[in-house]
């Protein structure tokens, strides 16, 4: 098994049990997101149990890219379970975090871990090669420290007598290593159950989505610590090597010849801190950071050691912070307390809209113990970021207002009563939290691949693949970048969309176009790729695919051709781009069915209220521009201020089901789609459970 | 980062197990036959002389990216594995450390009086004069005591002692050959000093470079060099202090 580590680490903390289960057993799925749902679906018989049951399985899966050469393919690491942060079904989700934690997962001989139970006493596991542990958290007083400190605690309890700067034994009988293990901790937020609460590993490594580090804390699990030595074997050494000097030659940045110097997203962006600090980027000594075997870094560390490797959602957490320092530390008490950035982001503007309407305060409609008047400083974002944190005022002293907003901004709201009637935070926008309870990302009714995906599925999808479609066109505009003609990128990307490839109005979004069978196939599409390659292959979502490429011939990026060369030449399984995709559509199918068994109906696949009657503005105010057909032309074409249509959008809604063929009716899956699939026993499960959905006439 | 380059000291190491009780055993029959160590060129301690090599690593940590790309494409095109372990070139890093103290890289010297030459008491270690007079193991030789581990005066040790799956699982030394010796190299020319070697060729920013100037031995200055230039700080990154 070119690629993989060939066994995956299983452990209950009920019982404390530490077994393997054969990576083979689960080999159809090839690694990632497909290989953690399968075990999910074995090891949960019953799916209808909440986040917080301890039946709960916690997957983290690597793939066989991980640790290897393969360009921002080699550092990703597959969290699934079922959350605890949506509404109002906390789904089965996923996560994804980088740095280096997979690779060195497969360095000591695992290609993945599942976490189920729940321990007596707070734990952390400790994985040093073939040796593991399930440790006591009390004899390093590990339970209470923030996510940095903790890690710091374990790297020195796992070096020993050794010296980091020097070479020191992972085990008695592993071999030695220079670097320090990869843990993954969670903070006060997890410990205390918050439902944003996220992972961290290394300085700004988060996997923020679903809420799995209160799901880490309910398991009474701290910590996971992993150190490795050995090798991981490779089908092609030459040919993997050849694939990267390849990619480098023809598809990567120039340094002596750059085509973008300002973007830090895409195939060939060149290695800047993606910072988005409201103050702009740091001006002091820095380097650029970047995961395992990543071409292109994306995120900084700093000559002051302040928003070390914070990237996107961390350093824009406190917007209206005074200054950039403060920004850059209120990005740091994020990733040490261990909170969602995006929740928290979105969350904090909705508590200053509420401030600013008179309506949050101390002895206002909702009682509040933060310190207004500290706004912008660094106080006010410590007090919230503890508040939630630790469940009380944020200085320490119980409050309910921390322990209601812990609970996340959308049962907060509900808890506050502003959910109720016309006036709804809902309604009216003021809460800008779009689909099932999660926050706003993206401009949903202008990048329609975004909303749909996201409310087709279970969580924000954070799947760049087309958002330079929206950056490029809508930069241009306001800084007057050059970007080649809108029918030239939709025809260079469509040529790429197997099987659907050819279609071009696929990524056209004028208004018109919004509910059309093309856009259909667009999210299909989308969902199918991301599920396999992104997702389960574990190519970074900053980086791939490469469509279009300025750099390369006739500006044609690698995607197409580079997947399969480099997974190829790791695994030895001649597999094609459009095996990625199909295998991405059983995963797809088998995650709906997980959906159905919750308790999924297409009732509940809808938008908050406000997508349907409050045009999509950006936060700046200026319009948003994407592809699209104007006048029979192709054009790039503002799709900012509009929303979505209620009745268009079920209509759409059931033609979509009917193309994934599933029952229209209900959303559910049916067996002949299944088995079509050779999922056929989770048509039986299905069956048995009554959410069995009917074959189309 | 945690612990400076500086001269080992005469601790221990952290060998495995294995290794050190080969080493151990290795020493013990050498004070035994009276002779080896105490005789001859080993026993100066003045360094070896030797033709200089005709080619050196250079590499500027402070433009490093961390990605450790060069230890994967290392053990890759020497062992046909991925494993950092066995990379010749070492970067050390610490997410939570200020730049530029958060990295460094440690590379092999190519030492103009190598101590881990002297040190090999099977004359596994030499000049290469077919690879540029580059300091090479001869596997065939090896019998992974650890004695150039223990003898290179760097920290960390820029030799490895692992084992070997082509030598039936022995230990044997390995160390930078500026890709001489690669079995997966992908270039028809091959590496060493007349070649292409994989951490230079695969390093995305260009934090590493070849040259065949001999550095200055003294220090690290020779070898950890300033390579941003204009281009790199049209990235926007400040330029670095004098």
């Amino acid at each position: 098994m070119n690629g993989y580590a060939g066994k995956i680490l299983y452990i209950n903390l009920n019982t404390r049990s530490i077994t393997t289960i054969p990576t083979k057993k689960y080999e159809q799925w090839v690694g990632g997101h497909g290989m953690g749902s399968a075990l999910f679906f074995d090891l949960v018989k019953d799916k209808t149990i909440d986040g917080f049951n301890p039946e709960n399985a916690v997957t983290l899966m690597s793939s066989p890219l991980c640790g290897t050469l393969v360009p921002s393919g080699a550092a990703r690491t597959e969290i699934q379970g079922i959350g605890v942060q949506s509404l109002p079904i906390g789904w089965f989700t996923r996560s994804n975090f980088g740095g280096r934690f997979s690779a060195m997962l497969k360095y000591a001989g695992w290609d993945g871990i599942a976490i189920q139970g729940q321990a007596d006493s707070q734990v952390w596991i400790d994985i040093r090669n073939d040796d593991v542990k399930i440790r006591e958290c009390a004899p390093l007083n590990l339970w209470g420290t923030d996510t940095w400190e903790c890690q710091k605690v374990i790297w020195k309890e796992v070096a020993g007598d050794g010296v980091y700067g020097d070479w020191i034994k992972a085990n008695e009988k592993g071999y030695m290593t220079t670097q320090r293990p990869a843990v993954l901790a969670i903070g006060p937020a997890g410990e205390n159950l918050s439902r944003m609460a996220c992972l961290i590993h290394d300085a700004g490594n988060g996997a923020g989505q679903g809420g799995f580090g209160a799901v880490f804390g309910k398991k009474g699990l701290k910590a996971v610590s992993v150190i490795g030595t050995g090798s991981i074997r490779v089908n092609d050494p030459k040919a993997l090597i050849e694939a990267r000097l390849w990619q480098k030659k023809h598809y990567a940045f120039d340094l002596n010849n750059l085509k973008l110097k300002t973007f830090s997203l895409g195939f060939q962006g060149p290695p800047i801190p993606l910072t988005l600090y409201r103050q702009g980027r740091p001006q002091v000594g820095q380097r650029p950071q970047a995961c395992v075997g990543c071409h292109s870094g994306c995120r900084g560390r700093y000559e002051d050691g302040i928003g070390n490797e914070a990237t996107c959602f961390t350093s824009v957490f406190y917007y209206f912070g005074k200054t950039l320092l403060i920004q850059r530390q209120a990005a740091d008490l994020l990733n040490r307390y261990g909170l969602n950035a995006a929740e928290m982001f979105v969350g904090e503007l909705y508590l200053r809209s509420l401030r600013d309407n008179g309506i949050i305060g101390k002895g206002k409609e909702i009682d509040c113990p933060l310190d207004f008047k500290q706004y912008g400083e660094l106080a006010y974002a410590e007090q919230l970021v503890k508040a939630i944190a630790y469940r009380n005022d944020g200085k320490g002293n119980p409050h309910s207002f921390g322990d209601i907003l812990a609970e996340g901004f959308v049962r907060a709201a509900e808890k506050w009563g502003r959910l109720d009637g016309k006036r709804s935070d809902l309604k009216t926008g003021r809460l800008k939290f779009p689909s099932w309870g999660l926050p706003k990302h993206k401009l949903e009714r202008s990048q329609l691949d975004w909303g749909y995906g996201t409310i087709f599925g279970d969580r924000d999808i954070n799947e760049h693949c087309f958002d330079m479609l929206r950056a490029f066109p809508t930069y241009y505009k306001r800084y007057n970048i050059q970007i080649p003609p809108a029918e030239q990128v939709v025809k260079i990307i469509t040529d790429k969309m197997e099987p659907f490839q050819g279609d071009m109005k696929m990524l056209d979004f004028s208004t018109e176009n919004m509910y059309s069978k093309h856009m259909i196939k667009l999210v299909t599409w989308h969902r199918y790729y991301t599920r396999f390659w992104k997702q389960s292959a574990q190519l970074c979502d900053f980086r791939w695919p490469d469509f279009l490429n300025l750099y390369a011939l006739d500006k044609v990026g690698a995607t197409g051709i580079a997947e399969p060369r480099f997974f190829n030449a790791v695994t030895g399984k001649n597999f094609t781009y459009l095996d990625g995709i199909n295998l991405g559509k059983k995963i797809w199918n088998l995650d709906n069915a997980i959906w159905s068994l919750q308790g999924r109906h297409r009732d509940m696949v809808r938008f908050a209220d406000y997508i349907y009657t409050q045009p999509g503005a950006t936060p700046s105010g200026y319009p948003e521009y994407m592809p699209g057909i104007r006048k029979g032309k192709w054009d790039y074409v503002v799709t900012s201020g509009r929303h979505f249509d209620r009745e268009k959008f079920e209509d759409f809604k059931t033609r979509f089901y009917q193309f994934q063929e599933w029952d229209p009716k209900t959303g559910y899956p049916t067996r002949k789609t299944l088995e079509s699939l050779d999922i056929g026993h989770v048509a039986d499960e299905l069956e048995e459970r009554g959410k069995l959905g009917r074959a189309m006439a | 980062m945690d612990k400076k380059m500086k001269p080992k000291s005469s601790e221990k190491n952290n060998l495995s197990r294995r290794t050190f009780l080969k080493c151990t055993g290795t020493i013990v029959f050498a004070l035994g036959s009276g002779c080896y160590l105490e005789s001859g060129r080993r026993s100066k301690g003045n360094g070896l002389k030797m033709a200089v090599s005709d080619g050196y690593l250079l590499v500027d940590i402070g433009k490093c990216q961390g990605c450790i790309s060069c230890m994967l494409a290392c053990s890759l095109v020497h062992e046909g594995v991925q494993n950092p372990s066995l990379s010749r070139i070492q970067i050390l890093q610490n997410s939570f450390e200020k730049f530029p103290d958060d990295l460094t890289i440690e590379q092999c010297r190519q030492c103009e009086k190598p101590a881990c030459v002297e040190a090999c008491p099977e004359d596994a270690l030499a000049a290469n004069v077919e690879f540029g007079n580059v300091r090479m193991v001869d596997k065939e030789k090896c019998t992974g005591c650890g004695s150039c581990f223990e003898a290179c005066p760097y920290t960390p040790a820029r030799l490895t002692v692992m084992e070997d799956e082509a030598f039936n699982r022995e230990l044997k030394s390995r160390k930078c050959d500026l890709c001489a010796s690669a079995p997966y190299h992908w270039h028809k020319k091959g590496g060493g000093p007349d070649g292409k070697q994989a951490c230079v060729e695969v390093c995305p920013v260009g934090a590493i470079v070849f040259t065949r100037k001999l550095p200055v031995q003294d220090g690290d200055q020779g070898y950890k060099v300033n390579l941003r230039d204009e281009n790199w700080e049209k990235l926007g990154y400040p330029a670095p202090k004098a």
